[in-house]
């Protein structure tokens, strides 16, 4: 009974946000870390899935749990076929610095005709990989790779906990400026070049690689942040559960991720413990946090709205392996 | 057939014939390209020099690390390293060499 009236209050549901906008291709599911993302993705590729869609669900996070999940292990080992329809990869970002620096590698080689990458080069190559930035970098340029594949209908990101996401934003912003000054300055250089060939009557102008490049860096930049950022593409849910301290930080998130336009998609509520257990006979433990968990549902339903968009309940045991991941696709989409 | 197959081959000999001209017309050329001379290989030297030195003011914008100055993004400079590992060198010669590294920009 307490579930049919839970259904009842929620106006809009997971699966009108999905009918709403059949044009949305990126997913994501983001929150402080063990709210559930993992699970979410999961369970939200399993339903798409069900309902006719390719779908990939992804994940660069170096301790993925996707492998858990699925039971399966799938790390680095490119898209792994799940079920019908259903494909989860592990990106494993060491493997694509270590394969990008070979390629640059290569690229000196080839280009110049050598045999060994000079020792200065080899120095900045290494040096260069041990930065930060490195990293985030390597990860969000693997994601493009797979979005510019376009293998999919939708592609559900199973993002590390928030942090990590605005970082890239806020470095993509500084990126693309960097960008577009040195691309003026190669611009211009190209423009003494092209009047030295105007003055000599040279016919051709050797084309600028390093214009080409550029162009290209920030072509990758932005589709990598188009792919967190695209009003009509993107769906960003925030999961949170009934306790204060998850609400405000959520709240915080909320903020910074609007000030980068993200666009925020709905909330989903996780780890509800089941209001008819009250009936049985429960020890006051329970009682307890069932009247804690009231208490904060209800402010969720006053701060969020109709922007909650399910109820997911505690389960009675961890969420692993299909049949798992069914019966929670099953509570949040309402259907299987 | 045999007057059409003529045809191009009289379009190209004429296109010989009127190549370098001669009489009045080939001297005010001749004059014409000397003065241009005169007057544009500065122009092109200049040109040419200010491009060396916006190429190594690119380098270090790009590739800063490599002297102690910190660029931000490495992952996507790395890219343009192979087009100036040739220059890598002489623009390190260059640039420790001023005093100070914006005196070597201008």
């Amino acid at each position: 009974m307490a579930q049919t009236t839970q259904s009842q209050t929620d106006v809009r549901s997971l699966v009108d946000a999905f009918r709403e906008h059949p044009e949305r291709r990126y997913v994501m599911f983001g929150g402080k870390g063990g709210l559930g993302k993992t699970t979410f993705s999961a369970a939200t590729g399993y339903w798409l899935a069900q309902q006719g869609h390719k779908v990939l669900v992804f994940s660069v996070d170096p301790q993925a749990s996707l492998s858990d999940i699925f039971k399966k292990d799938i790390f680095g080992k490119g898209p792994v076929n799940i079920m019908d329809n259903l494909w989860a990869q592990e990106i494993d970002a060491d493997q694509h610095i270590k394969e990008y620096q070979d390629e640059i590698r290569h690229k000196i080689l080839d280009m110049y005709g050598m045999d060994k990458v000079p020792d200065e080069i080899e120095d900045y190559i290494a040096a260069a990989s041990a930065e930060p930035a490195m990293e985030e970098s390597a990860i969000f340029d693997s994601v493009v790779d797979i979005v510019n594949q376009g293998d999919y209908d939708y592609y559900i990101y199973d993002l590390v906990p928030l942090g990590h996401a605005l970082y890239y934003l806020s470095m993509a912003k500084v990126y693309d400026e960097w960008i577009t000054r040195i691309t003026k300055l190669r611009e211009e250089m190209q423009e003494h070049q092209e009047m030295v060939a105007r003055i000599r009557r040279e016919k051709e102008v050797e084309e600028d690689h390093i214009l080409e490049e550029l162009r290209f860096i920030r072509d990758r930049i932005n589709t990598a942040s188009s792919i967190l950022t695209d009003r009509k593409k993107t769906a960003f849910f925030f999961v949170i559960i009934p306790e204060e301290m998850i609400l405000l930080d959520t709240a915080k998130a909320a903020k910074l991720f609007a000030a980068f336009n993200v666009p925020i998609g709905g909330y989903v509520v996780n780890r509800v413990i089941p209001e008819d257990l009250l009936g049985e006979d429960v020890p006051p433990y329970l009682k307890n946090r069932i009247e804690m968990q009231r208490k904060y549902l209800a402010r969720i339903d006053q701060t969020f709205g109709d922007q909650i968009l399910a109820r997911v309940p505690e389960m009675e045991r961890d969420v692993t392996g299909l049949e798992m991941i069914e019966r929670v696709a099953g509570r949040m989409y309402g259907e299987s | 057939m045999a007057e059409e197959r003529r045809k191009p081959q009289d379009r190209v000999e004429r296109a010989e014939q009127e190549d370098p001209p001669r009489g009045i017309k080939g001297f005010m050329q001749k004059v014409k390209q000397v003065t241009y001379g005169m007057a544009a290989h500065d122009m092109t030297r200049y040109a040419l020099r200010t491009r060396a030195s916006m190429e190594h003011l690119f380098i270090l914008v790009t590739m800063g690390d490599m002297l102690g100055v910190p660029i931000l993004p490495p992952y996507y400079s790395m890219r343009l390293l192979p087009y100036v590992v040739p220059q890598v060198a002489t623009w390190k010669r260059r640039m420790l060499r001023e005093k100070d590294v914006t005196d070597a920009m201008f």
